[in-house]
């Protein structure tokens, strides 16, 4: 029974982790209606912003996010300016297809900067806190904390703030969005600036877990997608919801499943999910 | 250099293969794999089991063809009747699940140590260098068998409904096209197609694993179909042979740009890659050969 | 717009060069033409931890070599390229130094699979390769002699795990790998070690591309080890270890010189990596290429596959520096007369090396990763292994045995 309650405790962890930019990426999905392979890339990018800011000025974890916010928010708005605006007009798909070649080229550019070498941030590392069989780490619940901070704040954002009130009437039906004069460009930007930044604030929270690498984004893309599509592309409390379901499945999975295969738990969330209910646990339209 | 450009043209062969593959759903019915590198893995392993169990070589590569079909099917089953995005996103998962079983299936696949030894046809009877010239002709032909079959499904009514299809699905099926059927059989013949590049390259290079099939190789793909010309399977198979130059002359990068680390060097390389599949986008959202669209008949 | 033109001459550039290659006829044998030499490293993907080190230590040589004049009066050219950690992309890099640069040898392949991928490239067209691959099976191909590797095998490397355990007082001794080609016979080798002292194995194989492997960690910890062995890389090693770190893991922890390296124990705090383990193989006590290499690189504690390469460049010039002849086949007639030379001169170094060979004396390297004597298989005949451990943020030796 503890092994049972431990591995879905360790889910939870596992799923605040893929929370954050999950929600990153369901948001410009529902704005923009691609689904962005980029994601990695900017959950990469925070996570070296955040590493920088930490070892050269000492920043804590809440300087590290912020900045990480807004360096991979950046990031974001640069990439949708400069690279794919100019294809919406192709489709979906072609700009789908074009945030992979973004997304290769963002991760080269760490790689460019900071090498292949593995970075940890300068912080103290805990050992967990143990009740009766359970343990948990005080990092994980700190990270759990943060994570939660930030989903309030972005539905806050967008229940309250006229952008967020923009992006939401845009993501329901962008021609009456344009009808009650709101710039669907402006709102992109700033759904991109939000996207992206939460997937650079997922790299930090990964990066304190964890390290940063350039490849530290495209180790859990996946899952990210996983996470998205089982709540329902589009919906943001899909996202969260879909996040600690995934994060839950996986580490069930290893009390059934050789470890190994883990990566493939996420995939065959999808294929399930899509088959029988393709909406997703929250979402509404999917065809 | 004789042996490389042999190389470089089989190798442009099997990429042609792929890319036509991927043209065939994305130009043909708006459909996207993001998981070419899981068919083509699914084809190489499916011949050299085969043929590693004693059956000739043919009998290996038809192995592969079927293998790819019912990969295919696996695939689009869940996920016709949604939005394309949902067909990338699966496509992308399978690619990465295929690569798990091959890791990990020891009795099958002989895990990560991959499978050495694959046959390589006529190779001890010809030697190297007649091996070579030998595989170049048997792949550029099997290549231009496809070309040409795909050309003819291009311009027949199945081709045509499946344009509609990328078109406007829903105008599709009220002017009582069988989307589903035809998409399902659209996907089922590019994989198949995917598989069987697989399979050759597999013969070809006589060892395979897990390692050999990363996504990186389905953007290259993507490269060569849109530089092409999406719709277009002549533009496919020339973007294919691009793509191969182009990756080979970055490798020249090193020499233009000094005073970089090699792994920069690397890295650039990389980002060329990236930025050129963007560029393409950009400069010739038509690709090089154009598709071609028959006038509407005129109203009189 | 300055840097699309930059990209735009670069690919004209490098369009230009291409073409060049291809339309002038070299002429690599000429006196005083330069060798051209292959490193075959990852620089990208999973093996992007390691590849750029593994090019600087073997540019190192041979700058040293060139500085000295070269062999015979003809410097070395390196000619490096990325295998991208795939065996894909590893054979199209292969093709071209062979091909188009007309490499005499390969240097530093890593991955198992770009191994035997590139290796019957190089023995179909007489280049030598040296590489740092673990894989058992690889010695086994076919490969006419052609091929030189520094790792050891894993059935030396399994018993003296396995042998290490007992010695720390380990009784329950459990493995955690990703699935590597050397995974299995590894354990199986540490399995046999153990029983025969009386203790007992398990083991576990992990998806190595995991943020955190909480579950994984507990699965360990059921087991109840004394001594716990990581057989992981750099990146999902620094994961594991911090879960360990995490749930109080309070057993030995055992791990190869390749994952827990300097550059991790930089990485991740102190607590987390004090008192690992590592094993790499070694050179007999006292022996001076490995400071040597040290000094060179400006690295304190470089990883096995550092001083392998280190190793490779040396042989390979003194084995060509030996035939009079630039070539894959000299290497290959060559590399075992330099390597060990009975009562020859012991060399730790190519310049000493190229001295006594233009001395007329025989030669026997001893390297950086052990004393690279090899048997016609291609695998070394037996190494030292270098125990360290970390303490206090460095790796300290333990002993050589």
């Amino acid at each position: 029974m503890s092994v049972l309650l431990q591995a879905i405790l360790n889910g939870v962890m596992t799923g605040t982790l893929i929370a954050v930019p999950a929600i990153g990426f369901t948001a410009i999905f529902a704005v923009l209606r691609y689904p962005s392979f980029a994601i990695a890339a900017y959950v990469t990018v925070g996570g070296f912003a955040g590493w920088f800011a930490n070892s050269l000025w000492g920043a804590g974890v809440l300087p590290a996010l912020a900045i990480a916010f807004l360096v991979a928010g950046a990031a974001g708005v640069a990439t949708e300016e400069g690279a794919l605006r100019r294809l919406r007009p192709a489709g979906a798909l072609t700009v789908a297809i074009a945030t992979i070649a973004a997304n290769l080229i963002l991760e080269n550019v760490t790689r460019f900067l900071f090498g292949n070498d593995l970075r940890g941030y300068d912080l103290p590392l805990r050992p967990d806190l143990r009740f009766a069989d359970l343990r948990i780490g005080p990092q994980q619940i700190e990270n759990v904390l943060l994570a939660i901070l930030v989903m309030a704040a972005v539905f806050a954002f967008l229940r309250f703030t006229r952008y967020g009130k923009a992006m939401r009437a845009v993501a329901d039906n962008i021609d009456l969005a344009r009808l009650k004069g709101i710039d669907p460009q402006r709102v992109a930007v700033t759904t991109l600036f939000l996207g992206a930044g939460l997937a650079g604030v997922g790299g930090v929270l990964l990066a304190v877990d964890t390290s940063i690498d350039p490849l530290a984004g495209a180790r859990i893309l996946l899952t990210v997608f996983a996470a998205a599509v089982l709540g329902g592309l589009g919906s943001i409390p899909g996202a969260v919801v879909g996040a600690f379901a995934v994060g839950i499945a996986e580490e069930l999975s290893l009390l059934a499943v050789p470890a190994t295969y883990r990566s493939a738990i996420g995939f065959a969330a999808i294929l399930l999910m899509l088959t029988f209910r393709p909406r997703g646990i929250l979402g509404e339209r999917a065809s | 250099m004789v042996a490389y450009l042999l190389f470089a043209l089989t190798l442009g062969g099997i990429y042609g293969l792929l890319a036509l593959s991927l043209n065939l759903i994305w130009g043909g019915a708006g459909m996207v794999n993001l998981g070419l590198a899981g068919f083509f893995a699914v084809g190489a392993y499916a011949s050299a089991i085969v043929t590693g169990a004693g059956a000739p070589v043919p009998v290996g590569l038809a192995a592969a063809l079927l293998a790819g079909v019912a990969a295919g099917l696996v695939v689009t089953f869940s996920t016709l009747r949604l939005r394309d995005d949902y067909l990338a996103i699966v496509t992308l998962g399978f690619a990465e699940v295929v690569r798990l079983v091959a890791l990990n299936e020891r009795w099958l696949t002989n895990g990560s140590d991959g499978i050495s030894g694959v046959p390589a046809p006529f190779k001890a009877a010809l030697g190297i260098a007649g091996f070579n010239l030998f595989y170049l002709a048997l792949v550029s032909g099997i290549v231009l068998v496809v070309w040409a079959l795909l050309r003819r499904l291009d311009g027949s009514p199945f081709g045509r409904a499946l344009k509609a299809i990328r078109e406007d699905q829903e105008l599709a099926g009220f002017a009582g096209k069988p989307v589903l059927r035809f998409k399902l059989q659209a996907f089922a013949v590019s994989a198949a197609v995917a598989g069987l590049a697989g399979a050759l390259y597999g013969h070809y290079q006589t060892y395979i694993s897990p390692d050999h099939f990363q996504p990186l190789i389905t953007i290259y793909i993507f490269l060569a179909v849109s530089a092409g010309g999406v719709g277009r399977p002549s533009g496919a198979l020339i973007g294919a042979y691009g793509v191969v130059f182009f990756l080979e002359a970055t490798r020249f990068v090193a020499e233009v740009v000094p005073a970089l680390q090699p792994v920069q060097v690397a890295a650039l390389r990389e980002m060329l890659v990236g930025a050129a599949l963007i560029l393409v986008f950009y400069l010739r959202p038509q690709g090089v050969l154009p598709e071609r669209i028959p006038p509407a008949p005129r109203m009189s | 717009m300055s840097h699309l033109s930059t990209t735009r001459r670069g690919l004209m550039g490098a369009a230009v060069a291409l073409a060049g290659t291809l339309a002038l006829p070299r002429l690599p044998h000429a006196q005083g033409a330069p060798i051209r030499i292959g490193t075959l490293t990852p620089l990208t993907g999973a093996g992007g931890p390691y590849g750029p080190v593994m090019v600087k230590a073997i540019k190192a040589v041979v700058d040293e070599v060139n500085a000295a004049g070269g062999i015979a009066g003809r410097k070395i050219e390196l000619v490096s390229e990325d295998d991208q950690t795939n065996p894909e992309a590893g054979v199209r890099a292969a093709r071209k130094l062979i091909d188009v640069d007309k490499v005499v040898a390969i240097l530093g392949t890593w991955a198992s699979s770009v191994t035997t991928a590139v290796a019957p490239l190089c023995w179909d067209s007489k280049t030598f390769l040296c590489t740092v691959s673990g894989a058992d099976s690889i010695t086994a191909l076919p490969h006419q002699g052609y091929l030189v590797r520094t790792q050891p095998n894993t059935t030396l490397q399994g018993r003296k795990f396995g042998e290490f355990c007992l010695e720390t007082g380990g009784k329950r001794v459990f493995f955690i790998s990703p699935q590597t080609p050397f995974q299995k016979s590894q354990f199986d080798n540490i399995t046999l070690a153990v029983k025969a002292g009386g203790g007992a194995t398990g083991s576990l194989i992990y998806d190595d591309k995991k943020p955190s492997y909480r579950s994984e960690v507990d699965e360990v910890l059921r087991f109840k080890p004394d001594v716990l062995i990581l057989g992981g890389y750099q990146p999902d090693t620094t994961v594991l270890l911090r879960d360990l770190y995490r749930a109080s893991f309070a057993g030995k922890k055992l791990a190869f010189g390749y994952s827990v390296n300097q550059k991790l124990v930089e990485s991740l705090p102190a607590e987390v990596v004090e008192g690992i383990f590592t094993i790499s193989p070694s050179p007999a006590e006292g022996s001076k290429a490995y400071e040597r290499l040290t000094r060179l690189i400006g690295v304190a504690n470089p990883d096995p596959y550092t001083t392998q390469v280190y190793d490779h460049i040396n042989l390979v010039v003194m084995a060509m520096a030996l035939a009079g002849e630039a070539s894959g086949t000299a290497i290959k007639d060559n590399i075992r007369k330099v390597s060990q030379a009975k009562g020859g001169a012991k060399v730790d170094n190519a310049l000493d090396g190229l001295k006594a060979i233009a001395a007329r004396q025989p030669v026997d390297y001893d390297g950086a990763s052990g004393p690279c004597d090899f048997l016609d298989s291609g695998d070394i005949t037996d190494c030292r292994f270098r125990y360290e451990q970390v303490r206090g943020g460095k790796i300290a030796l333990v002993k050589v045995a």
